[in-house]
């Protein structure tokens, strides 16, 4: 069960470094609180309504409203996503189907409603940005364990909670490849797992993105982080922002199957 | 879209684009634990983003541009077969091989002027001394000078590495007019220290005076608006009067310590190089006395002769050109230039100013035009554009894979939605090629143009004219060029025009100090026609054997500038001495002749083998600098041997008469 956005944080932990099998032996302990991270409760059939904002260098800001739902199936979660503003692009849509199996590919389609026409998207890169933002796919999607090293670096503070520092390394190229990250660095609080700050070296462009979970809920008796701020960095300067805010955050809605169907997709909200 | 872009016509060749970052990362390495520090955002709520540093932007680094050429470099070793050519170009490419076969060739033939220096001078002197003591206050002055840059942090760029001729000129030419003064009377006194005293007495105040032009002059370098030009303006002036601190100081010292013997003029062979000099600057001055009129013509004729080549000089900088025709960078570019119609790329930033401005199909077709109308009809200074892309390009491209791939779709879709929403796919699969081709807020489109190497100043028409051609069809929108092509020819263009301002600045500081320096207004401007007569002849030789006027030729004309007005100034300061003691026009010709002159013949012989050394060099802007600076320093000689003793005797003739 992901929510976006923990799956969000959760997929920073995929982020990795340069040499694969490298010097970097995995740490057992930090490995025990990545688990803890990925076996908590994040809630299943949820809806959200998102706002993306997008700052660019000089601080113009762009607007993209969302309306999402997810629902898992086992280990696999189906995903729709509608947008609702700004008009030149309401109503396109998006579904993802995210495999649990590393063997098998995400399906994802777009529909553009000017075009009347529904798109197959190929997935096998992930490194590609979501929707102009500083996320990427594969920060959208649950990342296997078992592909990173990890390593406790050390235990701190970050707004007043005790967090771990936990490196994370990729164990191939592939990952790398895949993810778009050669290494990732993890703020998990101690009291309830949640991973509230990350940063990533992406492997193209000497990059560092860097998110940080500006406001935390319990919704429902789940931890939600609502408020989020992306900042993509080349060495100290910003080249780009993205606002993430989430609101009308629910669970366990009652979703017909078919709301993850490309005809759905094609109907509209 | 990728005919002439990726690959060429004939489908041979391909070519992988590397765009480097346009500035500087030096002391942009953050560390990997910053933002996890715990008093960083311990208090909630107070948290300072830790993104907000705002630190200045620097280009990229000539280091960091070398690194980068010499990591490539590298890799294509590795993936060479034998079988294929791989070539690399491009403006990085050619600015690190530029600067380290120069630097190369700089040094070694630097090293190569100071033999022959050495060796002429111990042919003019016949003493070791005569040889060491100028090397010692070259050395000296040169390391004095690049000392201070080091301490003040200044770079040595092209511009400066021109410093060490300088000084290097400066240096010979001080010391030698005092050491040519001091040999001849102590060879007939065999007194050391009365020698020294004499010499410095003879040439001292001229050296001083010769320095204080030179550097003067010099200092019109520092209206540069370009850096390193302006320090060279600084530091050869500083070199320049160090050589003088030097010469006066040091020289005289060395002299004492220096064990020597006077030479007895009469008693070895005669027809050694200082006597039949003496014979040769008689007749040089009987001449000059006796036929003013008819030199001056002559005179007057070359010149005209040289001012109509002048007129033939075109200003054009293509470092490119400066490499030698065999050089692997050359031939790269070339090669590029011509099955790829380009290496080099210029990018026009057509600003709507309105967020989604490039949702409108209107100005898409319009830039869609642009592309067409660029690669296929576009000329400017004879340059034509290889190929040229935009946004639209990317769009056809989305436009027609959403239409199963059918040819037909290859078009811009002409709704305001659709083209909305195929953008938004675009974004989706990787914004860092949009980035490539817009801004996040679709206000500003990205449009190439690729064209061959060309130099500067062709160039400058190029972005003028692409630019103009921009803002006409695009009235709405802001224009702006750029890119390195655009940087580089805008500092080079900059650079060639503030060196221009400098030089009549330099012009005028020059007069003015003439006349202060000989202390009447018509005397002083007329020695500015022996000053200005070798430069005139040196740019008449360049117009007729179509060197171009680059940002080196104009650099390395101060020297010539500064040895012209050196001996001119000795010559014009002895006159007018002799002069007063005797009251004899033709009588102090001759004294000066016969003095300073041979000082005069010294320096030039050195000086100009000096630099015609360097005719020897691959590059042809070292050959040229050597060719124009030797010829320069004969010339400046040749008109202080004739034009100034032939205007001396008139103005004195008639001023009696």
């Amino acid at each position: 069960m992901k929510k976006l956005f923990h799956v969000l944080v959760i997929s920073m932990t995929a982020a990795a470094l340069f040499f694969p099998g490298s010097v970097f032996a995995d740490d057992p302990k930090a490995r025990a609180i990545m688990q803890k991270v990925d076996d908590r409760d994040d809630g299943d059939n949820m809806t959200t309504s998102m706002l993306m904002i997008l700052i660019d260098k000089n601080g113009n800001k762009r607007k993209k409203y969302f309306k999402n739902f997810s629902k898992d199936y086992g280990k696999d979660t189906k995903r729709i996503m509608f947008i609702e503003k700004p008009a030149n692009i309401k109503n396109t849509a998006f579904l993802t189907f995210d495999y649990d199996s590393a063997e098998k590919d995400d399906d994802q389609w777009l529909f553009l409603p000017a075009l009347g026409k529904t798109k197959r998207i190929a997935s096998s890169d992930k490194s590609g940005s979501f929707m102009g933002s500083d996320l990427n796919y594969s920060d959208m999607t649950d990342r296997e364990l078992s592909d990173y090293d990890f390593r406790l670096l050390k235990e701190t503070k970050l707004k007043g909670k005790k967090v771990w520092l936990i490196e994370s390394v990729p164990r191939s190229e592939d990952v790398i490849e895949e993810t778009g990250y050669k290494k990732s660095i993890l703020a998990v609080r101690q009291d309830n797992y949640i991973v509230v700050k990350a940063k990533n070296w992406t492997e193209d462009g000497g990059y560092v993105k860097i998110m940080d979970v500006k406001s935390l809920k319990k919704i429902e008796g789940i931890w939600v982080s609502t408020e989020m701020l992306v900042t993509k960095r080349q060495g100290k300067n910003v080249v780009h922002k993205t606002e993430l805010t989430l609101s009308d955050v629910k669970f366990n809605q009652n979703f017909e199957d078919d709301l993850f169907t490309i005809r759905r997709l094609e109907k509209g909200l | 879209m990728y005919q002439n872009m990726l690959i060429s016509e004939d489908r041979k060749f391909k070519t992988i684009i590397i765009q480097t970052q346009a500035y500087s990362q030096k002391g942009n390495e953050p560390d990997d634990m910053e933002g996890f520090d715990e008093d960083f955002d311990e208090e909630f709520g107070k948290e300072k983003p830790v993104s907000e540093v705002k630190r200045p932007k620097i280009y990229l680094t000539e280091e960091e541009n070398g690194e980068f050429v010499k990591a490539a470099e590298k890799i294509l070793k590795k993936h060479n077969l034998p079988d294929t050519g791989i070539y690399m170009a491009g403006l990085p490419a050619v600015s690190y091989f530029l600067k380290t076969t120069m630097l190369k060739d700089m040094r070694k033939f630097m090293a190569m002027a100071v033999i022959t220096i050495s060796i002429f001078l111990m042919i003019l002197f016949r003493r070791i001394s005569g040889v060491l003591m100028p090397l010692f206050i070259v050395i000296l002055s040169l390391l004095s000078t690049v000392g201070i840059m080091a301490f003040s942090g200044a770079a040595l760029k092209l511009p400066t590495q021109i410093l060490p001729s300088f000084i290097l000129a400066v240096g010979v030419g001080d010391s030698v007019h005092i050491l040519v003064i001091f040999f001849r009377r102590f060879n007939r006194t065999g007194n050391k220290k009365e020698a020294i005293t004499h010499a410095l007495g003879h040439s001292g105040l001229a050296v001083f005076m010769t320095s204080l032009t030179t550097a003067s002059g010099l200092m019109s370098f520092l209206a540069a608006a370009v850096a390193p030009i302006a320090d060279l303006g600084i530091f050869a002036s500083a070199g320049v009067m160090l050589a003088f601190i030097y010469t006066v100081v040091l020289l005289p010292a060395l002299i004492s310590i220096f064990p020597l013997k006077p030479k007895k003029q009469s008693d070895s062979r005669p027809e050694t190089a200082l006597s039949v000099s003496d014979r040769l600057l008689t007749s040089i001055g009987n001449m000059s006395i006796g036929y003013p009129w008819q030199i001056l013509v002559v005179a007057g004729i070359i010149l005209t002769v040289a001012i109509m080549g002048m007129m033939r000089i075109e200003f054009s900088h293509n470092p490119v050109k400066w490499l030698p025709e065999k050089s692997a960078i050359r031939i790269s570019n070339e090669k590029i230039d011509e099955v790829l119609k380009g290496s080099t790329s210029l990018e026009i930033i057509i600003d709507t100013g309105k967020e989604n401005g490039l949702y409108d199909p209107a100005i898409l077709n319009k830039l869609e035009k642009s592309v067409d109308y660029m690669e296929n009809e576009f000329v400017s200074n004879k340059v034509s554009v290889g190929k040229a892309w935009s946004i639209t390009t990317v769009l056809k491209e989305i436009n027609q894979a959403l239409h199963s791939n059918d040819k037909n779709y290859y078009t811009i879709p002409q709704n305001k939605e659709l083209i909305a929403q195929e953008f938004l796919l675009f974004e989706n699969s990787g914004s860092d090629d949009l980035e490539d081709f817009t801004d996040s807020r679709f206000s500003k489109a990205r449009f190439t143009i690729k064209v061959p190497f060309i130099d500067a100043i062709a160039f400058t028409d190029f972005i003028r004219d692409v630019t103009k051609y921009f803002e006409r069809n695009y009235p709405e929108a802001e224009i702006t060029a750029t890119g390195m092509v655009s940087l580089f020819v805008r500092v080079i263009a900059s650079a060639i025009m503030s060196l221009r301002i400098s030089y009549s600045y330099a012009i005028i500081i020059i007069t003015m100090l003439m006349i202060f320096l000989i202390g009447r207004v018509r005397i002083g401007l007329l020695s500015m026609i022996p000053n200005i007569t070798p430069i005139i002849i040196m740019l008449g030789i360049m117009g007729w054997m179509d060197i171009p006027m680059d940002l080196f030729t104009m650099l390395v004309g101060s020297i010539a500038i500064g040895l012209a007005v050196d001996d001119t100034i000795h010559f014009m300061h002895n006159f007018r001495r002799y002069f007063e003691e005797s009251g004899d026009a033709g009588n102090a010709v001759l004294e000066t002749l016969h003095t300073t002159g041979r000082a005069m013949l010294v320096t030039t012989c050195v000086l100009s083998i000096g630099f015609f050394t360097f005719m020897f060099a691959d590059m042809k802007n070292l050959f040229n600098f050597g060719m124009l600076t030797g010829t320069t320093i004969i010339m400046a000689l040749l008109s202080d041997y004739f034009i100034a003793p032939s205007l001396m005797i008139l103005v004195n003739r008639k001023r009696k008469g």
